[in-house]
């Protein structure tokens, strides 16, 4: 499993020595064939489940780099998906702008809340923060359940479907092609963020907020970016839910359990890792849709779960591999060393 | 809505009793957090789990609400204390502070909540339970407000748990202990303080609050699964509002977080009341982050 995955990633640098995009197009391009795949093999119920993962990857990805980047626990996270979702979905029906007018003003309001709940993240650290936003976040889904013009316990029905000049995606596996490409450009995102000079920032202040603030770093403009940066995958992901297929937003859609599978994702994938997130979300995901069955003993599942991989995994999937490889490194290093000697 | 000092008189006064249970659930949060550097997120789920072992002591078993009261609070704290040995001794143990562990904590308890409040739901169903309590007392009429009985109960007993508390951490010696865990842990071993059963004490100590403020506002309100969660905002925003750490603070907070709630829910808009203890903890936190009595706490390097 191990030796796969090192042979995997030499493949993919190699590939990527060519040019730096080719490993990402490649991916792409197989990715177009899955919900063919899923069709053939599963069934079309399944590409919608495929879609669902695409969100939830983005969501994770743009979680990732507020909490595993920046470092500032922020649990809201699930109440900037639904601005987003909810903006989107009022503009498309009310005003009757199309999705790919609505999606980018719906990223936009959805910056704004992000800055708004990050501006406690300048002054707040840690389980302070937690609270603000776990607060902030459930505002905003009790607005949205009070309140008529934003749906309240009817929903937001018939939402009208991303089109492409006469052409209207509706059918889960063309929509695939569309959250598929946001996740995959989610992904490349977020590691270029993290390989540049403010994915150093970020990690500098999860550090030490004290270290980097003396090395010059603007800590509250870098936390706030951090928030927004989130914010935008989160908005995305929230316009590309409003429109996907059924078109219809409840506010149930984004409860404290949605949080809590959302945080799931992130912490068994490990804190800071982008891979581990995204295999999280799918994970997840996928476990969450096939035990819907047993709906009553979910959150008792997943909670406990969740303790227990922060008790005894607290580096996540993502974390374990990490080490596997480091050590399988380290090994075969000490291995050349003593062949040399004897 | 046309102005009217009475019923302005009776929104206070209402908030006020139930912003003085906020304040006892706040001073738990405020506990735990000087004694483990962490804050409880399954606390809400404490003070869930109170109320209604208070309603199956009184209800089903039969025991006076007096000492249904009491052994909600044992329970409670027993229930607390075993979290706190089993899944927050580890964690602490791996360091605290607000690393990769202390949000890890976050995570944990985030967890636990979501898992208690399951097994409360697999228990004792989603439905809200009625909590009837006879109390033999009249309703207390003020200017044509009745006050029901249940509500000049809880403001009496919390004022008198919260005097207990006071007296126990100023005046004896376990008291004095428990300052010294919450002030300095490993100064504290020094002088001889066995550390860890302090803070499983202080644990304990907290959720029996917690589970005070159930069983008092359970006569009030009904009893259901999710008043937990909404507890553990309310008292959050309490607790920062008086100050961490401040045990007169987290009664104030409590009754300013009962007060605003109340006043927004009459003269705004009712549907909204849950959203305004937010606005209250958010407007503190931007502008007083220390809260109103709190001191402001030095940055650790």
């Amino acid at each position: 499993m191990i030796s796969f995955i090192t042979n995997f990633t030499s493949a993919i640098e190699s590939l990527a020595k060519v040019h730096r995009l080719l490993p990402w197009l490649i991916a792409y391009v197989l990715l177009l064939f899955l919900p063919n795949l899923i069709t053939a093999t599963f069934g079309e119920y399944y590409v919608d489940l495929a879609n669902r993962c695409c969100l939830f990857i983005l969501l994770a990805v743009g979680l990732n780099i507020v909490k595993g980047f920046c470092g500032q626990v922020t649990v809201g996270h699930i109440g900037l998906y639904a601005i987003g979702a909810v903006t989107s979905a009022l503009l498309a029906q009310n005003y009757g702008l199309p999705f790919w007018l609505s999606a980018p003003l719906a990223i936009l309001v959805t910056c704004f809340a992000g800055l708004v709940v990050g501006l406690p993240s300048v002054r707040l650290e840690g389980a302070y923060l937690a609270l603000a936003t776990l607060g902030l976040g459930e505002s905003v889904r009790i607005m949205i359940a009070v309140t008529p013009a934003l749906g309240s316990s009817t929903g937001i029905m018939m939402i009208p479907a991303p089109t492409i000049g006469d052409y209207v995606i509706e059918s889960f596996d063309h929509y695939f092609y569309l959250v598929m490409t946001a996740a995959i450009i989610g992904i490349y995102f977020s590691f270029v963020i993290l390989n540049s000079s403010t994915g150093r920032a970020f990690k500098a202040i999860r550090e030490d907020v004290i270290a980097a603030s003396v090395s010059g770093i603007n800590v509250p403009f870098y936390k706030l970016l951090a928030f927004v940066i989130s914010a935008i995958y989160a908005g995305l992901a929230g316009a590309l839910f409003a429109h996907m297929p059924p078109g219809y937003l409840h506010h149930n859609n984004f409860t404290v359990i949605e949080m809590v599978t959302l945080l799931l994702m992130v912490v068994l994938g490990g804190i800071g890792n982008i891979w581990g997130g995204v295999v999280g979300a799918i994970v997840v995901t996928v476990i969450y849709d096939q035990t819907k069955d047993y709906y009553f003993y979910q959150p008792l599942i997943f909670g406990i779960t969740m303790v227990f991989l922060v008790v005894f995994m607290p580096r996540g999937i993502g974390g374990v591999i990490e080490q596997a490889i480091v050590k399988r490194k380290f090994i075969e290093k000490h291995e050349e060393q003593n062949l040399g000697t004897s | 809505m046309d102005f009217d000092f009475g019923s302005l008189l009776a929104f206070i006064i209402f908030g006020v009793t139930i912003g003085v249970v906020y304040g006892i659930v706040a001073l738990g949060i405020s506990l735990i957090y000087s004694g483990l550097d962490i804050v409880h997120f399954a606390h809400g789920e404490i003070y869930m789990f109170g109320a209604f072992l208070g309603l199956v002591l009184s209800q089903q078993i039969g025991i006076p609400y007096p000492g249904a009261m009491i052994g909600a609070m044992v329970l409670a704290a027993l229930l607390g204390m075993f979290i706190e040995r089993v899944f927050y001794r580890r964690l602490t143990r791996s360091g605290g502070g607000y690393t990769v562990a202390g949000m890890g904590m976050i995570i944990c308890g985030f967890g636990m909540s979501v898992a208690l409040m399951n097994v409360a739901f697999l228990i004792w169903g989603a439905d809200a339970e009625p909590f009837p309590v006879e109390f033999g007392i009249e309703p207390l009429e003020i200017n044509d407000i009745s006050i029901p009985p249940s509500y000049l109960l809880t403001a009496v007993v919390s004022l008198c748990l919260m005097g207990i508390l006071n007296y126990f951490l100023r005046y004896t010696k376990i008291g004095l202990a428990v300052r010294a865990v919450a002030h300095n842990k490993d100064i504290a071993f020094l002088m001889g303080i066995n550390v860890p059963l302090f803070i499983s004490l202080i644990f304990g100590l907290a959720c029996a609050l917690a589970a005070a403020a159930g069983v008092l506002v359970g006569p009030m309100q009904s009893v259901q699964v999710e008043m937990g969660y909404l507890m553990l905002m309310k008292a959050f925003a309490a607790a920062v509002v008086g100050g961490f750490g401040s045990l007169p603070g987290a009664l104030i907070g409590g009754i300013l977080v009962g007060i605003f709630e109340n006043l927004g829910a009459a003269y705004i808009s009712a549907s909204h009341k849950d959203i305004y203890a937010f606005l209250l903890l958010i407007l503190v936190l931007m502008y007083r982050p220390a809260g109103l009595f709190g001191v402001v706490a030095k940055v650790k390097a």
